[in-house]
């Protein structure tokens, strides 16, 4: 597992409050089942901020479609770590 | 760092200098900010894009932001029936969506702080239903009911919103209404008379400071209902 993965999913662990909470890629956050209520998603996303800052970019959770259900970074663990690696090569 | 939207004109610039004065940091955000006498950016309020770019910039500066004056905005006094389309596109997108941008994407520049004072600007047609005011307040009303919720939405983070809805306060958005005009609607308020831009500046000082730190989801209106 890459780094920034590891990081992320120990973020999510971290928020989510839960014992012997194992994530994977399909865990889902903003959907039935999610480990996380909306309002830890967006702490979750300041979470990130500090990560790419540290890695050198500028995440964006806020664009039009990151809350949106079908379509959003949020709707599992894999997503939200595919997502966050794009911006990272994107931007950097 | 307090950021105030519409700082170049009306409420946005003596709330601006009563901000200054006091030895805050300010930063401005409006559609014209040639010789503001403080750090802004040129931005329509009504345009995402925009909001974004100053989210962005602010970001990127790691400012410190402690505060949102949402100041910004525009009036519509006709009937509603006589009211152009674009005039009523123009009000909503203003005063309301573009409140509520400056809030989704400010916002968070507060959020990690876990504190923070949001104040967003209604007016007192609301509560009174004002005859000739309907989709000003209309638009205004969308700015209470988003700014009642959000504020449940950011008390986890530490963060207060509420509201300030003026009477006709001594503006340039007042241009154009008769004394008769302003008489009637001030004679519905508990004080019967018209505040100054000082008297809003007034509460925005309270609600900034720790004082006030038991308020968020109200709406205060000036002159009272």
């Amino acid at each position: 597992m890459s780094n920034v993965k590891q990081q992320i999913y120990a973020e999510i662990v971290e928020l989510a409050e839960t014992e012997n909470l194992a994530i994977n890629d399909d865990t889902p956050l903003l959907s039935d089942g999610s480990v996380l209520d909306s309002m830890k998603v967006v702490s979750l996303c300041i979470a990130l901020e500090d990560i790419a800052a540290d890695l050198g970019f500028d995440f964006d959770w806020t664009s039009d479609a990151a809350m949106s259900r079908s379509r959003s970074m949020f709707r599992n663990a894999g997503s939200l770590v595919d997502e966050f690696i794009n911006q990272m090569n994107t931007k950097k | 760092m307090i950021i105030v939207t519409g700082a170049s004109r009306g409420l946005g610039r003596d709330i601006c200098h009563r901000l200054v004065t006091a030895g805050h940091e300010v930063f401005g955000v409006a559609r014209s900010v040639d010789g503001l006498p403080f750090p802004a950016m040129s931005c329509d309020v009504g345009d995402y894009e925009q909001v974004k770019a100053v989210a962005r910039q602010l970001k990127a500066d790691k400012a410190s932001v402690t505060g949102l004056i949402n100041a910004a905005g525009v009036a519509a006094m006709n009937l509603a029936v006589t009211t152009p389309r674009d005039t009523t596109e123009r009000v909503i997108r203003i005063n309301m969506m573009g409140t509520i941008t400056c809030c989704q994407l400010l916002a968070p520049l507060m959020m990690r702080h876990k504190s923070g004072s949001i104040i967003n600007f209604s007016t007192i047609a609301v509560a009174l239903g004002l005859k000739g005011e309907s989709i000003y307040a209309g638009s205004k009303a969308g700015v209470e009911g988003f700014s009642r919720a959000f504020a449940r939405e950011m008390a986890d983070f530490g963060i207060r919103v509420n509201c300030i809805a003026p009477g006709p306060i001594d503006t340039a958005l007042l241009r154009g209404i008769t004394s008769q005009q302003i008489e009637k609607i001030v004679s519905q308020q508990i004080f019967p008379h018209q505040f100054t831009p000082a008297a809003v500046s007034d509460i925005v000082d309270l609600l900034l400071d720790r004082r006030s730190s038991a308020l968020s989801g109200q709406v205060f209106h000036v002159g009272g209902v």
